[in-house]
């Protein structure tokens, strides 16, 4: 479970200081699809850095499962990233010229699991991201951009984390392929019970969460736009139909919202779960 | 973070990259392979010198002639020309001074030497049979002198290989042959075993006689130039040293040892002057070719610091997956000491054959020590460390952040 108490984070260059937030609060729990979403410069990149332990809060307090994580040394933030978050990134970052495995078994590495256990649990976390098996010992610039998105989900899982942090994860992809790196992810959230934290610029792609927090100029607006989400507990094949019938639903909710975001005509603001 | 995962990783970085690792490596090869074949030509060298220096004879202390001295006053007439030695005081060593092998007086000069047709300007050495013992001669053809040549005053003469060459031809029969040293007649009855050596101090351009004869027919007086004393054993010749000293100073009736008449050399100083001479050289060589490891270590630095901007985002991963400083640190530390250790490891090998190539095309007998080997692998390793230090630090202290935004 996250909590955020009312963080700030301001940076500091010679003579300019710029608050990238403002004091934000929110909670998110255990099982939660949340995706935090806003335009360039709204300080979502700076919360999704306090959130995935890569940065401290000016002020306030981040609890993650319970623990003040706001005010670690940098080697304690790497304690806490290598055992309770898992990061998918926009640009992959997975390691040129190196095998799959190799690639989903590198945070085990650093955990000092032996090479039998971190071969079973990357061909598991394979599984669950989806990739098929023959591409296992493929290098990774072998790769097509969704097969190594689900790689580098795989290695955002191999590690059990608590929270996966996926920053605009679709970034670099096209809309198909986005379409299936996102079922994924609701797939690893509503049949593994995975807490997905989902940073995105793009209203279409919030969507896919359960819960959107809205971020603007370093402050949370959340207008708490949630997604009834049909349960899947069946086999790949029906991925595709599930994020369809996910997407339907959700648009013609939200997208009035968007449209007439400018105008500010909003939808009621639903209560956040607590 | 396993040590098995660490290499393996360092291993797939430097693959990665073989041109560039290897010539990075070629800095540190050359550095190494250079020390190596240096010390082992210093070495050998060393040895050369002090294998000369032995075949002078075994154990060796040569007393010499000091000064000379006048009534009151001091004339400097150069080291050697007094003639303050006699026949009686290499009897007298002999008779009271313990551990002594042999020894063996020495009257010398420069002669003009006549055969029938040829004529050289030679030294001839006025010597006893104990002479073969102390300065190690051996005869190739005939025999020595004998103690009946000496006690007989005979007039025989025993040719270094480079002076029969000279009077009789080379490969021609010297033993019998008539000569005339200073117009008198010797008969040649041997020819020694050659020492080797050429130019100035040609140990084999000489001619022994028996001392007797030297003294009675050459240099015309009762005086010897040189006394040879072998000493039984390495281990006594200070001793033995110290007593001739001592029993001299008596029996020429000198208090003060300042001013004693005589000089004693002991080979084993001419060998530790010498060795201390070809250390010198030894550690200049090293040091020059030290230069080209310590050049070859920069390279190993630039390389790394452009690995570590250009693997910027890696380090970012890796920091965000759970890496910690000091993971990242030993990564590139681990990647610039093997530079260094492979870099070392075939360096010593080129060393090592550069060196065997030396001894096989008989310019010197090279010889390359453990030490010297054990040496330029800490260096090399120590390189690594000391060079690779700054990029790694660089690489730990790089915010994640940062580090995962870099184009």
């Amino acid at each position: 479970m996250i909590e955020v108490q009312n963080i700030t984070k301001v940076y500091k260059t010679e003579d300019v200081e710029f608050s990238a937030l403002r004091g934000v609060s929110f909670t998110i729990k255990d099982g939660e699809f949340v995706a935090i979403m806003g335009p360039s410069g709204s300080g979502k990149s700076t919360l999704m850095h306090i959130l995935g332990c890569l940065d401290t809060p000016t002020n306030g307090k981040y609890l993650l499962d319970g623990k003040d994580v706001s005010t670690l040394s940098d080697d304690e933030l790497a304690d806490i990233r290598k055992n309770k978050i898992g990061f998918v990134f926009q640009a992959f970052n997975l390691l040129p010229r190196t095998t799959v495995m190799a690639n989903v078994m590198l945070p085990l590495v650093y955990d000092g699991i032996n090479a039998e256990e971190r071969e079973k649990r990357a061909e598991k976390a394979l599984a669950s991201a989806g990739l098929d098996k023959e591409y296992f010992t493929h290098l990774s610039n072998q790769l097509s951009g969704g097969q190594i998105q689900r790689v580098a989900i795989a290695r955002a899982l191999v590690n059990q984390p608590s929270l996966i942090l996926a920053d605009e994860p679709t970034g670099n992809l096209d809309s198909k392929t986005s379409e299936i790196v996102l079922g994924t992810f609701q797939k690893l959230n509503t049949e593994l019970g995975r807490t997905v934290v989902l940073i995105t610029h793009e209203q279409d792609i919030a969507e896919h969460a359960d819960r959107i927090l809205f971020i603007k100029d370093g402050l949370l607006e959340e207008r708490g736009t949630h997604v009834k989400r049909v349960a899947n507990h069946n086999a790949e094949e029906e991925t595709a139909g599930t994020v369809g019938s996910l997407a339907s639903p959700s648009k013609i909710r939200v997208l009035p919202d968007h449209k007439n975001n400018k105008g500010e005509a909003r939808l009621p603001t639903l209560p956040a779960k607590k | 973070m396993k040590t098995y995962d660490l290499l393996q990783q360092t291993y797939a970085a430097l693959s990665g990259n073989k041109v560039r690792s290897g010539l990075t490596m070629l800095g540190i090869i050359i550095g190494i392979a250079s020390v190596i074949a240096m010390t082992a030509i210093g070495q050998g060298a060393q040895n050369s010198i002090q294998a000369s220096i032995q075949s002078i004879g075994s154990n060796l202390i040569i007393v010499m002639p000091g000064t000379e001295r006048g009534p009151g006053f001091q004339v400097s007439a150069g080291r050697g020309s007094a003639q303050s030695l006699t026949i009686d005081d290499a009897n007298a060593i002999a008779a009271n001074v313990t551990n002594i092998e042999a020894v063996a007086p020495q009257v010398s000069g420069r002669y003009q030497v006549t055969a029938p047709g040829t004529n050289t300007n030679t030294s001839v050495d006025g010597v006893t049979s104990s002479y073969t013992t102390v300065r190690n001669v051996e005869v190739a053809d005939g025999s020595f002198i004998s103690d009946q040549d000496v006690a007989g005053n005979a007039r025989v003469a025993v040719l270094g290989p480079t002076t029969s060459d000279d009077l009789f031809g080379t490969g021609s029969e010297a033993v019998g042959q008539q000569i005339r040293i200073k117009g008198q007649p010797f008969r040649v009855i041997g020819v020694t075993v050659s020492k080797g050596g050429s130019g100035f101090s040609n140990a084999d351009d000489v001619i022994y006689v028996p001392i007797s004869t030297a003294q009675l027919l050459l240099s015309g007086n009762k005086y010897v130039n040189t006394i040879n004393v072998s000493a039984n054993d390495a281990q006594n010749t200070t001793q033995v040293q110290n007593d001739i000293t001592s029993l001299l100073l008596e029996r020429h009736h000198i208090s003060n040892p300042a001013s004693a008449d005589f000089n004693t050399l002991n080979q084993s100083d001419i060998i530790a002057t010498a060795s201390s001479v070809t250390g010198t050289f030894t550690t200049l060589l090293a040091a020059v070719a030290g230069i080209s490891l310590l050049v070859g270590g920069i390279g190993i630095m630039n390389m790394m610091l452009t690995t570590v901007t250009e693997r910027t985002r890696e380090i970012g991963l890796r920091k965000a997956i759970g890496a910690k400083k000091k993971d990242i640190n030993r990564q590139f530390l681990t990647e610039a000491v093997m530079l260094t250790f492979l870099g070392g490891l075939i360096g010593v090998a080129l060393g090592w054959l550069g060196s065997f190539a030396i001894t096989k095309l008989g310019v010197l007998d090279t010889s390359v020590s453990l030490d010297s080997v054990l040496l330029a692998f800490g260096v090399s390793a120590a390189i690594g460390i000391v060079f690779g230090y700054y990029p790694a630090k660089k690489a730990a202290e790089m915010s994640p952040i940062d580090a995962l935004r870099y184009e």
